[in-house]
């Protein structure tokens, strides 16, 4: 497995789907490339405004969870180190429904400002929920239309690419990126988002119990042209 | 928001009813109506024996729209209607808002 996706490169382009989405995911990624340097840009294309969670005991409604939910992520971005968030001002649990030209044409637009050395996203197979899916197949549409060619990578859940087999990929597909360097960054992440991780008790323990939850790896796997 | 007090609720659904209403509708895991325009005919309040509330509309001509598991109200600053059921963790179950101008896309 490689233990790097940007190289010598120093733009990294994440298009996700909803808040959390970066922390929960690949935070330590995103703060790792963040703390070495990189101008890290990410897209979010919902406010995550249909979420079940609404705090714990609950602080918010479904008016007003898309701002919380905003100002968390501004939030977890800063602890990150993402320079730049922009929103697609999709509505929660829609992105399947959206014209797949008219979300590809807008992901292809950033792209070509941009100029990435690595773009990730969601495996449209393997993101799980189906906005995940949804804006992963159009990420990857716009990255092969725009003729980005420097690497586009899928983001996975914990260890399921330390045994890529079963999903069709081989070692040689998945970076591994070691972030024990950066789980303080990450634990600051998840707290930011507190409407979503107060309800998961072991973020609030003490830093290093809550630390200890995390993985030290986090795997990528790269989009075979 | 606060707990579902059924006496400042139907005081609060009585302000809509007779006209034309906006309505979000939501059973979280499963369904979500937003900007459903209805002529409020009717809306009625019941249950709260074991701490949640069921709430049903009547509209137009021969309309119904009923939902059970409420546990929270709020007015908010909007002039919004805002009915809601949580559970114990605080996760959403439901919802249901009325207001007289389309809630934002």
């Amino acid at each position: 497995m490689k233990e790097d996706l940007l190289g010598a490169g120093k733009k990294l382009l994440a298009v996700f789907a909803h808040p959390d989405d970066e922390t929960f995911i690949c935070g330590g990624t995103l703060a790792k490339y963040a703390a070495a340097g990189a101008e890290i840009t990410l897209i979010s294309a919902t406010r995550g405004e249909m979420g079940r969670r609404m705090g714990n005991p609950p602080y918010l409604n479904r008016e007003t969870i898309a701002s919380a939910r905003e100002q968390e992520l501004r939030e977890a971005c800063r602890h990150l180190g993402v320079a730049h968030l922009h929103f697609l001002d999709i509505r929660d649990k829609t992105v399947e429904f959206i014209e797949e030209a008219e979300l590809t044409a807008r992901i292809e637009k950033y792209i070509r400002e941009i100029e990435p050395d690595a773009v990730l996203t969601f495996h449209e197979q393997w993101g799980g929920h189906p906005d995940h899916c949804a804006i992963g197949r159009a990420t990857r549409i716009a990255y092969e239309q725009s003729g980005c060619q420097s690497g586009l990578y899928y983001i996975s859940y914990g260890n399921m690419m330390a045994a890529p087999e079963r999903y069709g990929y081989t070692r040689k597909d998945v970076v591994k990126i070691d972030i024990s360097e950066q789980f303080r960054a990450k634990l600051a992440a998840f707290r930011a988002h507190r409407c979503q991780s107060e309800l998961d008790a072991w973020v609030w323990l003490p830093d290093a119990e809550a630390i200890a939850q995390f993985g030290k790896h986090e795997y990528f796997v790269r989009h075979q042209a | 928001m606060n707990s579902f007090d059924r006496q400042q609720v139907e005081n609060e659904l009585r302000k809509f009813v007779g006209g034309k209403v906006f309505v979000h509708s939501e059973a979280t895991s499963y369904v979500f109506v937003r900007n459903f325009r209805m002529n409020l005919k009717e809306a009625r309040v019941a249950g709260g024996e074991r701490g949640s509330f069921r709430v049903a509309f009547r509209f137009d001509e021969q309309g119904w729209l009923r939902m059970e598991g409420l546990t929270h109200y709020e007015v908010d600053s909007e002039g919004h209607l805002l009915l809601a059921g949580y559970d114990d963790h605080g996760r959403m179950d439901v919802a249901l808002h009325l207001g007289r101008e389309a809630f934002p896309e």
